[in-house]
């Protein structure tokens, strides 16, 4: 058996990245989706996504530190910009994306609530008073260029475990699609279930659940292909699937990933969402039922990225 | 003329291999490497029943390789290519991300808990530097190892590669390495 050298502390930077990447993004487009001088639901889930983005990144990017052999060499890292290495692109990708979701986190506090974040600052930091700017306006202008770091965010954990030829579980492109797209679900997922806690989001939970299904769709049917390609692959890479078609992981796939993770609430949404469209039936918005659909959905991206770290570790060519 | 640059490369004669493990002691002794891990190591294989049991013994290591998986993927640079062919890691540059060991198709590569860094073998550059033998070439005592540079057509090794059939381990990886075993 392989020597596991990527443990839990990568795989929460992976699923914690992919999160904030989906947040982003999801709140991004909301940005987009309302005029600007009319009140509209849709800044619920601009300002929300907004607001929580930047803070999971921050924390895998602290696991990722405190993972590293020295982690106090990691300043290392930005010494160097090699195109060739995926972590050393990704490093610099992440340094970007958290301070376009830092001042847009900042774009989206209201007047009060910047004017009591520098009211709290320590004596020393008083001089920190100076910037308290309104940049409200910058809202758009942030949301349109951080859309693409954050899907390059959400490629990038995937194209991280892609791009090793030697481990033939995860030598495939398909494995940064999915990356991606389950990261934009599970961002979908914590605005649900954060705006599950508010008072009657129905417009912005029809908005997130017509979103979410479209990401967990294009998660499932990237699933599928591959399944499919890999069994018609290479013997090295059949064999890399046996760690989830009858070893190891399969339960873990099949059961908590694909079927809990994935399908449950995949159905789920569909059920909420498709008389709404179809037959223009009024939505019956639940709180618990949301809440669980969400929790489902993080659970599900949490266990592919662990099921995929682990399983490609084990994986080798013969 | 400008002198022709090295390559170095080693093949191995893995029939003459009597598993005595002095390769791996020796690269310990003259590496620092502590007991729990090894630059080289024993590829065990036994076929058979008994009584026609059939034990063979091939040693490997890192397979210094022309287009290096862990070097295209470091992230620091810290892991680079020689142009005489030899992997290395500069200590100080190293992180301790791993990223390399993955990325070896050989798993050659090994982390050093104790200073944080991966290690590999290096064909004892030091050694080469002052005109002498890897540690593992100058000890084995079946003399399963020739080491020398591809580039001179004198060399016993580029004798022993035109002469004899080889192989190369796991060539579909697309690393080119230069390990070659003797078939």
């Amino acid at each position: 058996m392989k020597i596991i050298e990527w443990g839990v502390l990568i795989v929460n930077y992976l699923f914690l990245g992919g999160l904030s990447a989906g947040l982003f993004f999801v709140s991004a487009i909301a940005t987009f989706l309302y005029k600007l001088d009319e009140p509209s639901p849709y800044t619920r889930i601009a300002r929300l996504g907004a607001l929580m983005a930047p803070w999971p990144v921050m924390i895998g990017c602290l696991l990722l530190i405190f993972d590293l052999g020295r982690w106090y060499h990691f300043y290392k890292l930005f010494l160097h910009l090699r195109l060739v290495s995926p972590m050393s692109i990704g490093s610099w990708l992440l340094v970007l994306f958290n301070l376009v979701a830092l001042v847009n986190c900042y774009a989206w506090l209201t007047e009060r609530q910047r004017n009591d974040l520098f009211a709290k600052l320590p004596r020393r930091l008083a001089f920190l008073g100076k910037f308290n700017y309104d940049i409200d306006h910058w809202r758009r202008r942030l949301a349109f260029a951080g859309m693409p770091i954050s899907v390059g965010v959400g490629i990038y954990t995937g194209v991280l475990l892609g791009a090793v030829q030697s481990r033939p579980f995860w030598n495939t492109n398909l494995v940064a699609q999915l990356f991606l797209f389950s990261a934009l679900s599970t961002g979908c997922a914590a605005l649900i279930l954060g705006l599950a806690g508010r008072e009657q989001p129905v417009q912005e939970m029809k908005l997130l659940y017509g979103f979410d299904i479209c990401f967990m769709v294009l998660e499932f049917f990237i699933v599928l292909p591959y399944l499919i390609h890999g069994q018609l692959s290479v013997q090295a890479v059949q064999d890399s699937l046996k760690l989830i078609l009858g070893g190891p992981f399969t339960i873990l796939f099949w059961v908590f990933f694909l079927g809990l993770g994935l399908l449950t609430p995949l159905v789920i949404e569909l059920r909420e969402l498709v008389p709404v469209v179809v037959s223009n039936r009024e939505f019956h918005y639940n709180r618990i039922l949301a809440a669980t659909t969400a929790l489902l959905i993080l659970g599900g991206g949490f266990l592919l990225r662990y099921i995929f770290v682990y399983a490609g570790q084990m994986s080798a060519m013969q | 003329m400008a002198a022709r640059p090295k390559r170095y490369a080693m093949v191995v004669d893995s029939k003459k291999c009597i598993n005595c493990k002095a390769c791996v002691v020796a690269c310990r002794a003259e590496n620092s490497v502590p007991l729990a891990y090894s630059r080289p190591w024993m590829n065990e294989e036994t076929r058979g029943v008994w009584p026609k049991l059939m034990a063979a013994f091939a040693p490997e290591q890192c397979h210094q390789c022309d287009h290096p998986a862990c070097v295209r993927v470091c992230p620091t640079g810290a892991s680079h290519h020689r142009p005489d062919g030899i992997v290395v890691v500069n200590e100080a540059e190293c992180v301790g991300c791993r990223y390399c060991m993955i990325a070896c198709p050989y798993d050659a590569r090994f982390f050093r808990e104790d200073k944080g860094v991966v290690e590999k073998c290096d064909f004892c550059v030091h050694r080469l530097e002052r005109g002498q033998l890897p540690a593992c070439v100058e000890t084995c005592p079946s003399k399963v190892r020739v080491f020398g540079d591809l580039n001179d057509p004198k060399s016993k090794l580029a004798e022993l590669l035109s002469d004899r059939q080889y192989r190369v381990k796991k060539p579909e990886a697309g690393t080119g390495p230069q390990i070659y075993y003797l078939i």
